[in-house]
């Protein structure tokens, strides 16, 4: 029976054969159970993409906003609203399950992972969106800032050209410190095309960002490691 | 946009005068459709009016679907412009909907009836909290296909994994989604 119905959704889908479509169709138009389920795969279709729409009709009004509040910002908003639609997944870090999550499941293009996670993002205090957009766009930190030798995961040393940037020769890093934490509590995390952004609350009430093109994988020892110290 | 594979197949079996392939069809996109049509109307009575309406042109004008749009946006154009001419007609009290049930006529299924609902607004909320918790492999094919609409084949190269588990995955993502809804009775409750 589950086969049958596999069919059915692929039949749905449109995904099928065309002799199992015409045999799709001849069981669904003898098998009123058959359509009630085919019909119901609609009704969800609509749904999450009616849901799915309105999101990003929240990411339409931010680039509106910007675009009010700063018309120089709004180009970058712009390009980088772009990366934050594609921008897809913040996990959080929780105390007690502090692990990273398989890489394959954050490839995932413009999927919503986390849906949950996503309308946080959405719903980020703007104070949070113009600080990634400000990241992301400057891809550099500031030379006065104190960067703590403890903060530099295992591996990476100054980068001899750039000294703002952290490298193990095969990923590079760089780190911002904002006095404020912007209400971010906890070890967040975002992927933007081939870049990470790590928002890190320190215990002293500043937020350090990490950004690069540093996955999970490598970034997790190094957060860990922060929060052990912090 | 054109139309798809799968819907292509559905509109050459329309055209030859498949119904079961005409009803296929109208089972699909009714929902998206009354959804449009009741934000278009606001009225839910009018919205099924004038879906069954459009399902009719549909039947009567898919020869003319060259298939240079998605399927669901022609038939979208087709409810939509019957809603307009719907309008006007009730200010100028001479109905411009020269759509009758004579020669062209062709039973609409009864998905159409008044018992048909929309899934409730309370109720999305929590289906969608509900797609939240299912495995990560599960939600990821599903969200592929259903909001980024890709191809078995699209999700298969992205997930690296065979088209079979593509499809398994996206049904397995529905069937338990669809045991939710019936366990809260959500659609006919």
């Amino acid at each position: 029976m589950d086969k049958d119905l596999e069919k059915l959704s692929a039949l749905y889908d449109g995904e099928l054969s065309y002799k199992e479509i015409q045999e799709g169709l001849d069981n669904m138009h003898e098998e009123p159970d058959l359509k009630d389920i085919f019909h119901q795969f609609g009704l969800i279709s609509e749904l999450v993409q009616r849901q799915a729409e309105q999101k990003k009709s929240k990411i339409v009004f931010f680039k509106d906003y910007f675009s009010k509040v700063n018309p120089v910002m709004s180009n970058l908003v712009t390009a980088a609203a772009t990366v934050v639609i594609t921008l897809i997944i913040l996990y959080q870090f929780d105390d007690d399950r502090f692990q990273v999550d398989k890489e394959g499941s954050l490839q995932l293009s413009s999927a919503i992972s986390s849906d949950e996670a996503k309308s946080q993002l959405l719903n980020a205090d703007q104070n949070v969106m113009e600080h990634m957009i400000h990241i992301m766009q400057s891809n550099k930190s500031h030379g006065s800032q104190q960067i703590s030798k403890n903060w530099i995961p295992v591996g990476f040393s100054v980068n001899p050209n750039n000294p703002n940037q952290y490298s193990n020769g095969r990923n590079n890093l760089f780190f911002h410190l904002e006095n404020k934490q912007l209400g971010i509590k906890k070890v967040k995390y975002f992927k933007a095309n081939n870049n990470w952004i790590y928002l890190i609350p320190l215990q002293d009430g500043r937020l350090l960002t990490a950004y690069g093109d540093v996955p999970p994988s490598v970034a997790d020892p190094m957060i860990q490691s922060i929060y052990q110290r912090n | 946009m054109g139309v798809s594979k799968g819907d292509e197949v559905f509109v050459n079996e329309i055209k030859a005068g498949n119904a079961a392939a005409f009803e296929a069809m109208v089972l699909k996109y009714q929902p998206k459709l009354m959804s449009s049509l009741i934000g278009y109307t606001k009225s839910k009575d009018q919205a099924e009016e004038l879906c069954q309406k459009t399902f009719i042109r549909v039947w009567q004008k898919i020869d003319s679907f060259r298939g240079d749009s998605a399927l669901f946006t022609w038939i979208y154009r087709i409810g939509i412009n019957l809603a307009k001419n719907d309008f006007a007609s009730s200010f100028s009290r001479s109905s411009k909907i020269t759509d009758s049930l004579d020669q062209n006529e062709h039973d609409v299924p009864e998905y159409l009836s008044p018992e048909t609902e929309l899934i409730a607004a309370e109720s999305e909320e929590k289906i969608m909290q509900f797609i939240q918790t299912l495995d990560a492999d599960t939600k990821t094919a599903f969200t592929l296909r259903e909001i980024d609409g890709r191809t078995y084949d699209e999700i298969a190269k992205i997930l690296k994994c065979p088209i079979g588990t593509v499809r398994s995955r996206i049904f397995r993502a529905r069937q338990l989604i669809l045991e939710f809804i019936n366990q809260e009775n959500i659609i006919n409750g």
